[in-house]
């Protein structure tokens, strides 16, 4: 088991924003998370690695919990690559140093091999050209592309993405979701957080609607798409398919 | 009668060039440690806790609600003595400077590093990095750049406050200056003269960061 939610809960103030979360994803496994927005689906994500504080129940990482304060998340967040909607590149930094940055900081990884390995993964993105380019010059898509390859440099064995086409130009989704399928289809472990059905229905192994800080229903992608169990799946569905 | 003001300047000018000096010193020292306490002062007061914040809270509140003037003057007469058990202009000038300088550049700094976006921090964070690897590498290096300048009019600012010193008989510029007025009973001469000094001074000063920024901006 590579995470596994258990009785999650997560307040902001006043407002409940997870209210129950279940739920376990297998080695390889590629869940993806829909729902309405606010329903809690970036919420879950940043709470699996620990971007937001969890405020009762418990997140393990390969059986480690998380939420134990004397859990070094420092150390478990390098197994635990996220991609976000913004992309968050280091625009003082060119493509090449954002992503050598992490492996030569935190695992002391040596210059020259983390260059290397910067390399080849610009390459698996298609994007060796831009090795030097400043994350301004690049487009949104590409933006998203190097944010992968910076989150997968450092070798982590799962990767949360936060709607990671959802700031883009509808002409540059395919070329991230493009990258995402092959992620996936090399065994990355993944959550994804999205509104790309038809990637949710191609690349998933099992899709999560969430809906008011609950799971309500979880199932393959087919069986979810095509027959909905729960009322709020199917007035969901209805608006988005 | 009269005396020619350019012989009075001549009389002064080692007086004139080692006050020149002495400003620079003054602005040179405030600029430095105020840095750098500034800096400390600015990580303080961005600490969650209120009660370990509020020493620093108090400390920015002080140096920038009252005057320099008095800070200076209570340096001088109060604090320097309680310490050194004699006073002394220098060591109270680069001490009131500094510490003034701290406070004002705790706040541009605070300033440039909460304009950093939180996405930036959590992408850091999520690449393993801690709290202080995030700030060294991806934080600070940001929040540098976009305080430049005005920390830039603070480093200015510094050069013209430091002619308060003159209170405290620290020979820099204006102390000569008011002792060459003093001396013949003339105005226009002196004030003028020094005048002319601290633009150049200022002016180099603006004229170095404009030329940091514009480095930093191109890499």
């Amino acid at each position: 088991m590579m995470i596994k939610v258990e009785k999650l809960k997560k307040t902001f103030g006043e407002n409940e924003v997870l209210k129950d979360i279940n739920l376990d994803v297998e080695k390889q496994e590629v869940v993806v998370v829909i729902g309405p927005s606010g329903s809690g689906k970036s919420t879950l994500l940043r709470c699996i690695n620990q971007l937001e504080t969890i405020t009762s129940g418990h997140v393990f990482i390969e059986g480690t919990d998380i939420s134990d304060k004397n859990a070094n998340i420092n150390k478990i967040r390098e197994d635990v690559g996220m991609v976000f909607q913004q992309f968050n590149l280091f625009p003082h930094m060119t493509v090449r140093d954002n992503i050598m940055l992490a492996p030569t900081k935190v695992k002391k990884v040596s210059k020259d091999k983390a260059k290397a390995k910067a390399m080849d993964l610009l390459g698996k993105v298609g994007l060796a050209e831009k090795a030097d380019a400043y994350p301004d010059s690049l487009s949104g898509g590409q933006k998203q592309r190097i944010a992968i390859a910076r989150a997968l440099a450092m070798e982590p064995k799962m990767m949360l993405f936060d709607e990671p086409t959802s700031a883009l130009d509808p002409e540059m989704v395919g070329e991230v979701l493009d990258v995402m399928k092959q992620l996936a289809e090399d065994g990355m472990t993944m959550v994804v957080v999205t509104h790309e059905m038809g990637f949710a229905r191609e690349v998933g192994d099992r899709v999560v609607f969430m809906d008011g800080g609950y799971i309500v229903e979880e199932n393959e992608p087919k069986q979810l798409f095509e027959h909905p169990q729960e009322e709020r799946t199917k007035a969901f569905l209805s608006k988005v398919l | 009668m009269g005396v020619n003001p350019l012989d009075i300047i001549r009389e002064y000018l080692p007086f004139l060039a080692s006050g020149t000096l002495f400003t620079i010193g003054f602005s040179l020292g405030g600029i430095i440690f105020g840095t750098i306490l500034g800096l400390f002062i600015c990580f303080g007061k961005m600490i969650r806790n209120k009660l370990l914040r509020a020493p620093f809270v108090c400390y920015i509140t002080f140096f920038r609600g009252t005057p320099l003037y008095v800070q200076i003057l209570i340096i001088h007469f109060g604090l320097v003595p309680l310490i050194f058990h004699q006073s002394n202009g220098i060591v109270a000038g680069v001490i009131a400077l500094s510490l003034n300088e701290a406070a004002y550049i705790a706040e541009v700094f605070r300033a440039g590093i909460q304009s950093i976006d939180e996405g930036q921090t959590e992408a850091a964070r999520s690449l393993g990095m801690d709290r202080l690897q995030a700030m060294r590498y991806v934080i600070l290096p940001q929040a540098v750049r976009r305080v430049l300048p005005p920390m830039g009019n603070e480093f200015i600012s510094l050069i013209k406050d430091s002619s308060l010193i003159a209170a405290i008989a620290a020979p820099e510029l204006t102390y000569w200056a008011q002792a060459m007025g003093a001396q013949y009973a003339i105005v226009w001469t002196p004030y003028l003269t020094i005048s002319f000094i601290y633009l150049i001074l200022t002016l180099t000063m603006s004229f170095l960061v404009n030329r940091l920024e514009r480095r930093m901006a191109t890499k």
